[in-house]
């Protein structure tokens, strides 16, 4: 019999019959063949297939729950007090219940990035083809998380559906289980709610690369553009259109019309969230200059649309205030919606004229339009800018209070602490109410950048105070001070560029990959992301940013008045600074270490996820720190690190997502391993020594950091240098040498080389341990060995046969 | 005579459910910490913007033993307390685990003492500790916290300092 392959097929004597062949039963493995690759045990893993993994890592990293809510209202049976850990009607205990809560978080984040991503692919097909080419930069290894878990390797628009189609399929899999009367074990919710984190890390993937293939966006270029940020370089003489959300596909048609017809220097672009980040790569990878502007993250949402500088708002998806109408109306601000996920109840105006919407909207008939055709929302949006700056001059529209009001209302204060009490920061705004009255606005300064613009204190003071708006009035000088520069976000890390830096990440010498990912929450303002990268590339960590936290940490200068991004060069190398790009842009932090798999250690990595994640965990010093994370999104792009083995740090609001995983430094079992060179049983160090968990404070983070970039495979040199770190980084944000360093030593080569003979005394004197002096060795004392050559591995299956 | 009621404002704005951490006052709280076998003190790093740190050391040095969460470690340098950094979540974990030996190696802790962290941040912790272990926690910083097993209500940061300065006293 002949083989059949895919594609559309007529059939010989019947007229008007078409048939259309999409999958083939072992179509990837076949493929794959005909490449030449070998195809791992796991291509497209269902939920069971990598559960074995997931136990491994949850007997070392054990859930810590924290629930936000002792009831469960999932059911009529309901609602059930599980307090206590006790049962529900239908059985389920308060473990269980948590861990299937934080599933939910894991595949609505998921199901975020992948309906993003199925979106923009659908588009970009409808208008390049679906045998575009994928295009990323100088790589062979063009989409490394598709690979490793589904095992195809894409090269057209056309092949990332088929990923889609799995990445879909498995969500639709993992959101039944929420449902009543399924899982009942808490463990087995934990290995699906990384499956789940697994899979984000591939739509984030697919997204990204069908973007930086069909928009011009920086490809792998660490010479990426630099972009402005801050409210205080958004010039407002001009009609100023904001754009908020995620999903960039229908503002380049607004990009486009804007320079087809001139208006890039008559009209201020500006944006808030990933669109905005996504905005300033588009048409920038053959030296374009980004042609929009960022404000900052949601947290500048309502500051941004309060100051009453939009002349229009556009949004897209994710992340955006339910209230952006309501409030934008008050403001006499137009509203466009473009996309299905946020409609806010406007009528669809698709198939309008541009005449009639923009006469509708600038007229005050309609407070808004739902416009799904791109081409249409490209034209009418600017055009209505235009039209509506000079309409809302002439009605004088403003809404922060004047110089005299603030007086007034500063000084209506009665303290009463309500405000306070639902602040979600719990920030000291009585003080800085009584600040004000005193003459000193420095309290409002510093309260303007640690508040999040939710509004709830509003509505609940009792002397109606705008609290947020007197907040706002009160830091003009600061906002008008807000700018700065951010490198706009140039995608994967290349092939080459991992060849270069492998070998010192998986030895150590290059002390870590430090990640600083995720959303705008910050527990004290957003200056803690600038201290923390700025502190960490002098010791010559790489520093990879990304999202929200990308844009807040372009937000401050240093003496001489630069940024960071400005200050640091953004190749991947140690003591660099790396703007990977948006949400989605995640995946190439994955991607990176999944590379450095692949081709520094040339495993094969297609369907083959166990393998890689078990290299990863035990090799690479990678970090990830989500310090504002606040949105579902972040909690499953952290999971999808997890399951690869990289430790992620929240800030402290990230307890409120339920569950942490934490180990035992103290179980001395849970640390060892096998040496797949014999399957001998290896102690390794406690690090990492979570994979999720939060930090109290900046100071106690970052010590935290270096501690976790330590990994078995460190050689002397690289143990050296991060156990510098950890006990410098200690010593200065702690105050104290930490109790535990003297259990990552091997030998007296990884002990910090200025302070060797101040420690190997200590290492005498408090622990026991024997020392040769006239050397100045170590003679014993050590748990472990000093063996580089060992191959560190948490799967028996990949030690030497013979053995095992 | 009572000097601060600390029981008075329990107000809360938004519920973990039908259980709420009793009222007490500061005379009360001493009365408990007095009577632990193995009280731990759990300083945050919010101790360390007020005088809420010199209270810490004032109840350090009258023999409890302080788990410095956060970086509150820096407060107690060269002060003569029995202080030890551990970070909030892991000792969260570690205290529902019949087998941890402490801090010191002494064993765990039947009474255990919350004091200078975000509100938030704390009642999480807490809410792990009320739900799955036996573990009796006190909170005495300056919000009421739901989750604690006992609880200062809601206080100014003035009147604060002086309930935390009884209690001190009748340790
Ligand atoms: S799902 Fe179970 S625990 Fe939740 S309300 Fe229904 S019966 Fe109660
Ligand atoms: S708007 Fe700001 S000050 Fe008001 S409750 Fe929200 S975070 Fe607090
Ligand atoms: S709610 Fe109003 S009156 Fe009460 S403290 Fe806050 S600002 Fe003052």
């Amino acid at each position: 019999m002949s083989k059949i392959t895919t594609g559309k097929f007529s059939l010989e004597d019947l007229e008007n019959v078409q048939i259309t062949i999409n999958n083939i039963v072992g179509a990837i493995e076949t493929k794959a063949e005909e490449e030449g690759v070998e195809m791992g045990p796991t291509p497209k893993p269902g939920i069971s297939s990598l559960r074995n993994w997931d136990y491994k890592l949850l007997s070392r990293y054990q859930p810590v729950y924290t629930p936000v809510c002792d009831q469960c209202c999932y059911c009529t049976f309901g609602k059930c007090d599980l307090g206590g850990n006790k049962e529900g009607a239908c059985g389920i205990n308060m473990e269980a219940h948590q861990a299937r809560e934080f599933l939910l978080r894991v595949i609505t984040g998921a199901a975020a990035h992948a309906g993003h991503g199925r979106h923009i692919l659908h588009h970009l097909i409808e208008k390049h083809g679906g045998d575009h080419p994928i295009n990323v930069g100088p790589s062979n290894l063009l989409a490394p998380n598709t690979q490793m878990v589904t095992g195809i390797m894409p090269k057209t628009l056309g092949d990332l559906e088929k990923v889609m189609d799995y990445v879909e399929e498995q969500l639709t899999q993992l959101l039944a289980t929420i449902h009543v009367g399924q899982e009942g074990s808490s463990l087995d919710f934990e290995s699906k709610a990384m499956h789940g984190g697994m899979l984000d890390h591939v739509g984030m993937e697919v997204s990204d690369l069908a973007q930086i293939s069909c928009m011009g966006m920086p490809k792998s270029d660490p010479e990426a553009p630099l972009a402005e940020i801050g409210m205080g370089c958004i010039d407002s003489t001009k009609p100023v259109l904001l754009v908020i959300g995620h999903n960039v596909a229908g503002v380049t048609y607004i990009m486009d019309y804007m320079r087809e017809h001139d208006l890039d220097d008559k009209m201020e672009l500006a944006g808030l969230c990933c669109t905005a980040i996504d905005m300033t790569r588009y048409q920038t990878d053959k030296g374009g200059q980004p042609r929009a502007k960022i404000i900052g993250a949601l947290a500048k949402e309502l500051k941004m649309i309060r100051s009453a500088a939009p002349d229009v708002i556009i949004v897209d998806e994710q992340c955006v205030r339910a209230d952006v109408l309501d409030e934008a109306k008050r403001l006499f601000i137009p509203v466009i919606t473009t996309n299905e996920k946020i409609m806010y109840g406007l009528p669809d105006r698709s198939k309008d004229s541009a005449d009639k919407i923009i006469e509708d909207l600038s007229s005050g008939k309609e407070a808004g339009a739902l416009i799904l055709d791109f081409d249409l929302l490209g034209e009418v949006a600017p055009r209505l800018a235009m039209k509506m700056a000079p309409i809302r001059e002439a009605k004088g529209i403003k809404s922060l209070p004047s110089d005299e009001e603030l007086k007034t209302l500063t000084a209506s204060c009665v303290q009463c602490g309500a405000c306070e009490l639902v602040c979600p920061n719990n920030l000291p705004i009585m003080n800085a109410m009584t600040a004000a009255v005193a003459g000193d606005i420095t309290k409002f300064e510093k309260l303007h950048d640690h508040c999040i613009a939710c509004g709830r204190c509003d509505p609940v003071c009792p002397k109606g105070i705008p609290i947020l708006n007197v907040i706002e009035k009160a830091a003009q000088r600061a906002i008008r001070e807000e700018k700065g520069k951010m490198r706009a976000g140039r995608g994967q890390i290349s092939d080459p560029e991992i060849r270069e830096e492998g070998v010192n990440l998986v030895m150590g010498t290059t002390p870590g990959i430090l990640a600083m990912v995720g959303c705008s929450n910050y527990p004290e303002g957003t200056k803690d992301l600038y201290t923390v990268a700025n502190e960490m590339l002098q010791r010559n960590y790489i520093v990879v940013m990304s999202g929200c936290s990308a844009m807040d940490l372009g937000m401050y200068k240093d003496e001489e008045g630069k940024t960071l991004y400005e200050k640091y060069p953004a190749k991947f190398l140690a003591g660099n600074l790396i703007n990977v790009g948006s949400c989605v842009s995640n995946a190439h932090i994955t991607g990176t270490a999944i590379k450095v798999a692949a081709i520094f250690a040339q495993r094969n990595i297609t369907g083959n996820y166990e393998e890689i994640a078990d290299y990863i965990m035990n090799r690479i010093g990678a970090v990830g720190v989500a310090w504002g994370a606040y949105s579902q999104k972040a909690s499953s792009i952290a999971t999808g690190c997890n399951r690869l083995g990289i430790p992620v740090i929240v800030g402290p609001h990230g307890s409120k997502y339920r569950r942490a995983l934490i180990g035992k430094p103290y179980n001395e079992e849970d640390w060892k391993v096998y040496d797949a060179r014999n399957g001998e049983e290896m102690p390794i160090p406690s690090s990492p020594e979570f994979l999720l968990t939060t930090a109290e404070t900046i100071e106690e983070l970052m010590p935290m950091i270096a501690k976790n970039c330590i990994r078995p495979s460190d050689n002397n040199m690289g143990r050296m240098i991060k156990l510098t770190h950890y006990i410098e980084l200690s010593q200065k944000y702690l105050g104290h040498l930490p109790e535990d360093w003297y259990k990552f030593v091997r030998v007296e080569t990884d002990l910090p080389i200025t302070r060797r003979e101040e420690l190997l005394k200590i290492l005498e004197k408090e622990h026991g341990w024997e020392i040769d002096w006239k050397r100045k060795k170590i003679i014993s004392g050590p748990t472990m060995k000093l063996d580089v050559s060992a191959q560190p591995t948490n799967v028996k299956r990949l030690c030497k046969e013979s053995v095992c | 005579m009572l000097m601060v009621d600390t029981t008075k404002n329990t107000m809360i704005y938004t519920t973990w459910g039908s259980r709420n951490a009793k009222p007490v006052q500061p005379l009360v709280a001493a009365k408990l910490i007095s009577k632990a076998k193995r009280p731990l003190l759990v300083i945050g790093a919010d101790a360390l913007d007020s005088d809420v740190i010199n209270k810490a050391i004032a109840i350090g040095k009258k023999g409890l033993q302080i788990a410095a969460t956060g970086h509150s470690m820096q407060g107690f340098k060269d002060q003569d307390v029995n202080a030890k950094y551990v970070n909030i979540h892991f000792l969260a974990h570690y205290l529902g685990d019949k087998n941890w030996k402490g801090l010191d190696g002494q064993g765990s802790y039947d009474l255990v003492i919350f004091l200078g962290h975000k509100k938030y941040y704390v009642n999480q912790v807490l809410s792990g500790l009320k739900n799955f272990t036996d573990i009796k926690t006190l909170a005495i910083d300056r919000h009421y916290l739901q989750n604690a097993d006992m609880s200062f209500g809601n206080l100014k940061p003035e009147d604060h300092l002086e309930a935390l300065d009884e209690l001190i006293s009748n340790l």
